[in-house]
C-alpha cells in the first residue's frame, strides 16, 4: 500500500503539540486571573445587594436581588461627596508638587553629567525608603507650627515626598533615552534649554510622563496615613481616611461598604483599562532599578 | 559676565536638579533629624503647648526593649515580613516564569492581575475583613462547603489566626508585584542561551538551576529586598482590617508607633518605635543600594 495517494490531512489545531500547549497555558492563566479577581469580583457584586442580602448569615456568590440603593445612599450623602471632593482635590495637589519637583529633576540627572549625580541619585533613592512612621510626628509638629494642619497642601506635600523619587527614578532613563542630536538641533533653530525642556523633551518622552502622572495621582489618592494624621477634622479628610467613620455608621450594612469602597477603585479600574501598558512598564522600570 | 559652555551647562543641570533634591531635604532629611531629636526627648501632647519637653537620653528605648508589647509587636513585624516574603516571592516566581511563555492570554492576564496591586490598601483591608468575616465571609464558606473546616472560623477574633487572614491578603497584593518585577528580569535573559543549552543536553530542571537561577540572581535579590522594605514598613492594612488586634496579635512596628503617638499622644515614644523601623529599613536598604551601584557600573 502506498501512502502517496492519501491527501495530507490538515490537523486539527487540538491536534498539534503548540496548540494543546497554548490551550492548557491560558486555562491555568484563567484560573489564576479569576483566582485574583476573585476579590474585586466579591466587592462589585456585594455592593449591588440589599441590606437583608448582604448582612445574611447565607452567602450568595451574586446578587439575588439586584439594587443600586447602595451606591445612590453614598452618592447621596453629603459627607461623601464632601471626602470625595476632599480625596480628589489631595490626589491632584499631590500629583501638582510631585510633577513640579520629580520631572526637572529626572531630566537633569538623565541629560547632564554633573558631579555628584550619584550622590543625587542615592538621595532619590534612600527617601523612597523612609517609613511614613519616621516622618509623621515631625510633620505633625512641624504642620502645626507652619498652621498648614488640616489643608489639603499638608498630605499632599507629605504624599510628594514619595512620589518625587519615584518619578526622578521612572523618567531618567527615558530622558536618557532621547538622542543628543535631538536637543542640539532645538539649540541651533535657537530653542532655549527650557523651552526645548518643554516643547522637545516632554513630548517625546509621552509615555513615561503618562505614566508618572497616573501614578502621582494615585498616590496621592491611596493615601491613608497622611490625611488621618494631618486633617483631624472628618471634613478635610478623604474618603480613604474616613473608611473608619463610614464603617461605624454603617454598621453591618456592608453593601453600602463595598460601595464605598468600590468608588474608591474606580480611578484605579480606569486608569488600567486605557493606560495598562504605560503604567505596567513605568512600574517595571521605576521599581528594579534606576 | 560671560560663562564658559561646560559652566553653563552645569549651572543648567543644577537648576533642574535642585528644587527637587531641596524638596526631599527638606520634606524628607528635615523630619528624619526631627525624629531622631524627638526619640531623645519626652515630648507628649501636654508638654508641646507648653514647649517644656526636655532631652531624657535613652529613656525612651530603655521603655521600648522592657515593653512586652512592643517585644510582641517586633515579633509580628518580623513574622509577618518573613511569611509575606516567603510566599510572594516563590508564588511570584512561579507566575513570572509561567507568564514568560508565549501563549494567547499571557500579556492580557498579567496585566489584570495587578489591578490589586493598584488599588488602595485601605479598600483591600476593607474587603480582607469582609472576605474573612464569621457568619457571612466567603472563605468560611467556602472552606464549609469543601469541608476542610467542621465549623466556620472565626479569623479576625483569635491571633493566630488574624495574623494568617492578614498576611494572606498582603499576599494577594505582593504576589503580583514580584510577578510584574521578577517577569522584566526573565524576559532579559536571551532565548539563544536556553536553545544552545537544549543542545548540549541541559533538561528543563538543568536550564533552571544553571541558567535561568544565577541570571536572575541580580533581579531576585533586589525584588527579596523591595519586598522587605515595602512589607515591614506596612501600615494601612492592619490599621482598616484589625486595628492591630484583637490584643496587639497583629500589631506592627508601623501601626504601634501610629498608636503610641496619635492614640496616646505620646510623641516620643512613637518617635523611638519609628527609629527602631528605620533602622530595620536603612540596613536592609544599604545592601539593596550596594546591589544597585553594582549593577551600575
Amino acid at each position: 500500500m502506498s501512502n502517496e495517494n492519501v491527501r495530507p490531512v490538515k490537523k486539527h489545531y487540538l491536534q498539534t503539540k503548540e496548540g494543546r500547549r497554548n490551550v492548557i497555558n491560558c486555562v491555568v492563566a484563567v484560573l489564576i486571573a479569576i483566582f485574583f479577581l476573585f476579590p474585586i469580583y466579591w466587592l462589585i457584586q456585594m455592593s449591588f445587594k440589599t441590606d437583608m442580602e448582604s448582612f445574611g448569615k447565607i452567602v450568595t456568590y451574586y446578587p439575588h436581588e439586584f439594587t443600586i440603593d447602595p451606591w445612590l445612599q453614598n452618592l447621596q450623602d453629603a459627607d461623601f461627596l464632601t471626602s470625595l471632593r476632599n480625596s480628589v482635590l489631595i490626589a491632584f495637589c499631590a500629583m501638582l508638587i510631585s510633577l513640579l519637583f520629580g520631572v526637572p529633576a529626572a531630566y537633569g540627572m538623565g541629560r547632564y553629567q554633573v558631579k555628584g549625580t550619584k550622590s543625587f541619585m542615592l538621595t532619590f533613592l534612600v527617601t523612597q525608603m523612609l517609613p511614613a512612621s519616621v516622618m509623621l510626628t515631625p510633620m505633625y509638629l512641624t504642620f502645626t507650627k507652619l498652621h498648614l494642619l488640616g489643608t489639603y497642601w499638608a498630605p499632599a506635600i507629605a504624599v510628594a515626598s514619595g512620589s518625587v523619587p519615584f518619578i526622578v527614578v521612572t523618567l531618567r532613563p527615558y530622558f536618557k533615552s532621547i538622542p543628543v542630536s535631538l536637543d542640539e538641533a532645538a539649540r541651533i533653530d535657537g530653542c532655549g534649554v527650557f523651552r526645548s525642556f518643554f516643547k522637545i523633551m516632554i513630548p517625546t518622552i509621552k509615555t513615561g510622563i503618562i505614566t508618572v502622572v497616573v501614578i502621582s495621582f494615585l498616590n496621592g489618592w491611596n493615601d491613608l496615613i497622611y490625611s488621618m494624621t494631618f486633617n483631624v477634622d472628618a471634613d478635610m479628610r478623604p474618603l480613604t481616611a474616613n473608611i473608619r467613620k463610614f464603617q461605624s455608621k454603617y454598621g453591618t450594612k456592608w453593601n453600602c461598604i463595598m460601595a464605598y469602597g468600590a468608588i474608591l477603585v474606580i480611578p484605579v479600574i480606569l486608569a488600567f483599562i486605557f493606560l495598562q501598558k504605560y503604567i505596567v512598564g513605568g512600574l517595571t522600570a521605576g521599581a528594579v532599578k534606576e | 559676565m560671560k560663562l564658559s559652555i561646560a559652566a553653563k551647562k552645569k549651572r543648567e543641570a543644577y537648576i533642574f536638579i535642585l528644587p527637587g533634591f531641596l524638596y526631599l531635604l527638606i520634606v524628607c532629611g528635615y523630619p528624619l533629624i526631627y525624629n531622631v531629636v524627638l526619640s531623645f526627648k519626652n515630648m507628649n501632647v501636654k508638654n508641646m503647648a507648653t514647649g517644656t519637653s526636655v532631652f531624657v537620653g535613652l529613656e525612651n528605648y530603655k521603655t521600648l526593649f522592657a515593653d512586652p508589647t512592643f517585644q510582641m509587636v517586633f515579633k509580628n513585624t518580623i513574622i509577618f515580613t518573613l511569611a509575606c516574603l516567603a510566599i510572594q516571592f516563590t508564588i511570584g516566581f512561579m507566575f513570572a516564569m509561567f507568564f514568560s511563555k508565549k501563549f494567547t492570554l499571557a500579556g492580557p492576564v498579567r496585566g489584570l492581575i495587578l489591578v490589586g496591586y493598584m488599588m488602595p490598601m485601605s479598600v483591600t483591608a476593607l474587603l480582607g475583613k469582609n472576605l474573612f468575616l464569621l457568619d457571612g465571609g466567603v472563605i468560611n464558606d467556602l472552606l464549609m462547603k469543601l469541608h476542610l473546616v467542621s465549623q466556620p472560623v472565626d479569623w479576625l477574633v483569635s491571633g493566630g489566626t488574624a495574623l494568617a487572614a492578614v498576611i494572606a491578603v498582603n499576599c494577594w497584593v505582593g504576589i503580583p508585584f514580584n510577578m510584574l518585577l521578577l517577569t522584566s528580569g526573565l524576559t532579559g535573559i536571551s532565548d539563544d542561551i536556553y536553545e544552545s543549552a537544549s543542545i548540549d543536553g541541559a533538561n528543563r530542571f538543568q536550564r533552571f538551576l544553571y541558567i535561568t537561577l544565577p541570571l536572575m540572581k541580580p533581579a531576585m535579590l533586589s525584588v527579596l529586598m523591595l519586598g522587605f522594605i515595602y512589607t515591614f514598613k506596612a501600615f494601612d492594612l492592619m490599621y482598616i482590617m484589625t486595628s492591630g488586634g484583637p490584643y496587639n496579635s497583629t500589631d506592627v512596628l508601623g501601626t504601634y508607633a501610629y498608636s503610641k503617638a496619635f492614640t496616646q499622644y505620646e510623641f516620643s515614644q512613637g518617635s523611638a518605635i519609628a527609629m527602631v523601623l528605620f533602622v530595620c529599613l536603612f540596613l536592609v536598604g544599604l545592601f539593596y543600594l550596594k546591589l544597585l551601584s553594582k549593577e551600575d557600573d
